[in-house]
């Protein structure tokens, strides 16, 4: 449900300000919120909270303690376990400087890492001319006073080869080899040979041609081809290991110091947070004025803590809450711990707006229904059930969000059980065919026509129920027009469904006349109230009633589907294979029985029923806490 | 002949609006395919959005029953 709030004023003199926000970051319970412009400059009294120079320089020197642990986050990979270390605000700058050499060893294994990284890439790049190149150059390495050339040759222009060859053959006077290999498809490696005394006319004849000679990387520029290609091989084997000896190092580094950069972040985040608050203080010459909101609920508590600690010289007080500030409530959701997983439904919304309903509660009984109505099978639900809480044991308090919705799966599993119970079904028919279970309520795939009137009369039920909450979540709010054309909605709809059972034959015929006015008078009175979208949105009513037919027609398909799969599996000669048949359709239906159920379920409460009350634009209440 | 005839009628009665279900899925998929891509947080209101045009075969599927089951 949605918590009264109470818009509150701490006041205190200015000497216990920085106590006063570190208890109320404590307290855990305030919504501190600025005073606007508007009220500072109609008092003459209180004015901004002037931040003095030595918070300001605190704050600068926090803000960059917070940067150097990101960046040191950011060089040490995450440990398998850690600890968060807890770090009070006093111990924030020794921890720091204890650290810093540590970020300082971490900066200079990252930077050797990435230094071996590039290396291995650049020899990586040329592994496929090492590849080609190295039988010839090793073969020729034991000539003296001859000079080696190594050049790659694209196969396009593969013509060039003989044209080149000539062309050493004029400038070397026929002392040279040419040795060449395929590299890769596209490129031709070939090795020059020829003596030393020819080099600057090789050189120069091979500047400006279709070929290109193989560079050597930077780090190899000053060596000759065979050193290099040696060398080469030798830093390709020898540079994995010495990555992983600075990964090694550096996880080290993490096992101990990451709980610590974790406690000393936080840590660093309070106070700043307790440093901005300060902005949001107003005061005048000798005292401070905070204002924010606090749950109804906690106000005594919090009083009470700060009467203790500071025995009056801190008041707190309750002020009024000015007409253009209902708008800006804060909202603070908290439901009983069983009802609370279905919160997660909220999540697709926007905040509900303070005033309104909190629709969980409903969600939360009507859509594990909805669920085990369209599932309704004991063995479909078991196996939902039992996943879903294996799940919800394996998700952590970290991972909240997963934890709620396995929880709501179990929940809805449960509901299926049920459901699968009364209509007699345990994977389809499995269970009747072994004389164990027989339908209590009615077999859904007989009973077509019964379940369209149960799923349509569950359609008028909820709808009517969402139009009843919009009409109290109005009236609460002493909204007279929107209260009184949700009355005449509520009429119109209940007329309508009056004369249709009237006509139907369900109730006696002089209901007609009745039904039939109360219908008119009420459709003129919601198009003079609402104008063109009182009678569209009563068309829409309907047609959301009919939508609820949709809780039969899944449910029916999957049944379906169910016996297919049981019928099938005893079409099989054998027996091992029936049952693997019938298990693998099992499966598939299981997998569609999760998907197709939750959907149209979440469907019906989100668009038919939401709809007639949900007002969203809502501001979420966020307490001033320590993370 | 008759019994033919109702259940063809049967089966335009489901048929159609499957087919304009369908249709409408298709374009709110990939809109909602592309919202995602951007947005993956708003995964809840594109199943939502995709779930929508249901009603319409829905309808089709109980006319088409009533007009089966006479």
């Amino acid at each position: 449900m949605i918590k009264e709030m109470l818009k509150v004023q701490i006041i205190g003199p200015r000497s216990l300000l920085d106590e006063a926000v570190r208890e109320i970051h404590a307290a855990a319970v305030v919504h501190v919120e600025t005073l606007p412009e508007k009220r500072l400059l109609e008092s003459e009294f209180p004015g901004r909270f002037p931040i003095e120079r030595e918070k300001l320089m605190e704050k600068e020197a926090l803000e960059k303690y917070a940067e150097r642990l990101r960046s040191f986050k950011a060089l040490i990979p995450v440990p398998s376990s850690h600890r968060i270390v807890r770090v009070g605000f006093g111990e924030i700058h020794g921890y720091m400087a204890e650290l810093s050499a540590f970020e300082e060893r971490a900066r200079e294994l990252r930077a050797r890492k990435d230094s071996l990284a590039d290396e291995l890439s650049i020899i990586i790049k040329y592994q496929k001319l090492l590849r080609g190149f190295a039988p010839i150059v090793t073969r020729l390495g034991g000539l003296r006073n001859f000079d080696i050339t190594g050049l790659t040759l694209e196969r396009t222009r593969e013509d060039i080869s003989g044209l080149l060859e000539t062309e050493v053959s004029r400038v070397t006077e026929g002392k040279y080899s040419v040795h060449t290999r395929e590299i890769d498809e596209h490129t031709l490696g070939v090795v020059l040979t020829y003596p030393k005394s020819y080099a600057p006319q090789v050189k120069a004849l091979l500047s400006g041609r279709a070929v290109s000679e193989m560079r050597l990387p930077d780090e190899y520029s000053d060596m000759t081809l065979i050193e290099a290609l040696k060398l080469m091989g030798m830093r390709s084997a020898e540079l994995p290991g010495l990555m992983s000896g600075v990964d090694g190092e550096l996880y080290s580094i993490s096992t101990v110091w990451y709980g610590t950069v974790i406690g000393v972040a936080r840590a660093i985040e309070d106070s700043l947070e307790e440093i901005g608050v300060l902005s949001y203080a107003s005061a005048t010459r000798f005292a401070f004025i905070i204002e924010g909101w606090v749950p109804a609920d906690a106000y005594e508590q919090l009083a009470s803590r700060l009467k203790g600690l500071f025995h009056d010289r801190i008041h707190l007080r309750t002020i009024d809450i000015r007409k253009e500030e209902r708008a800006l409530i804060p909202v603070f959701i908290k439901n009983h711990r069983l009802i609370r997983p279905f919160e997660v439904f909220l999540a697709a919304l926007s905040t509900p707006r303070y005033g309104s309903i909190d629709p969980t509660p409903f969600v939360a009984l009507f859509f594990p229904v909805f669920f085990g109505l369209i599932v309704a099978d004991m063995g479909y639900g078991a196996v939902i059930f039992t996943l879903a809480l294996y799940l919800r044991r394996r998700f952590g308090a970290e991972k909240q969000f997963l934890r709620d919705a396995a929880t709501v799966f179990a929940v809805s599993g449960a509901s299926a059980i049920i459901f699968g119970f009364l209509f007699g079904e345990f994977f389809g028919d499995l269970g009747e065919r072994a004389g164990l279970l027989h339908p209590v309520l009615l077999n859904r795939i007989e009973a077509l026509k019964t379940l369209i009137a149960v799923t349509i009369a569950i359609g008028v039920g909820h709808v009517i129920l969402g139009v009843v909450i919009g009409i109290v979540s109005h009236a609460r709010r002493r909204d007279l027009k929107e209260t009184g054309a949700k009355a005449v909605y509520l009429t119109l709809i209940a007329s309508f469904i009056a004369l249709a059972l009237a006509m139907a034959g369900f109730v006696p015929d002089a209901l007609i006349p009745w039904a039939a006015s109360v219908m008119g008078l009420s459709f003129i009175a919601l198009s003079v109230l609402e104008g063109m979208l009182g009678p569209i949105e009563f068309m829409e009513a309907l047609g959301n009633i009919i939508s609820y037919v949709r809780l039969m027609a899944v449910g029916t398909a999957s049944v379906v589907m169910a016996l297919v799969a049981n019928q099938m599996g005893a079409l099989a000669d054998n027996a091992a294979l029936g049952v693997i048949i019938a298990a693998l359709i099992h499966c598939l239906n299981l997998l569609l029985s999760v998907l197709s159920p939750s959907i149209q379920s979440m469907r019906l409460q989100y668009v038919e029923f939401f709809s007639k009350f949900y007002e969203g634009g809502g501001r979420l209440y966020r307490p001033f806490k320590k993370r | 002949m008759e019994k033919g005839i109702i259940a063809l009628a049967a089966a335009l009665a489901i048929g159609i609006p499957a087919i304009a279900t369908g249709w409408a899925q298709s374009r709110i998929g990939s809109a909602g395919a592309g919202t995602m891509a951007e947005k993956p947080e708003l995964a809840g209101i594109f199943i939502i959005l995709v779930a929508i045009p249901e009603t319409m075969v829905l309808l089709g599927f109980v006319v088409a029953y009533l007009i089966i089951s006479g």
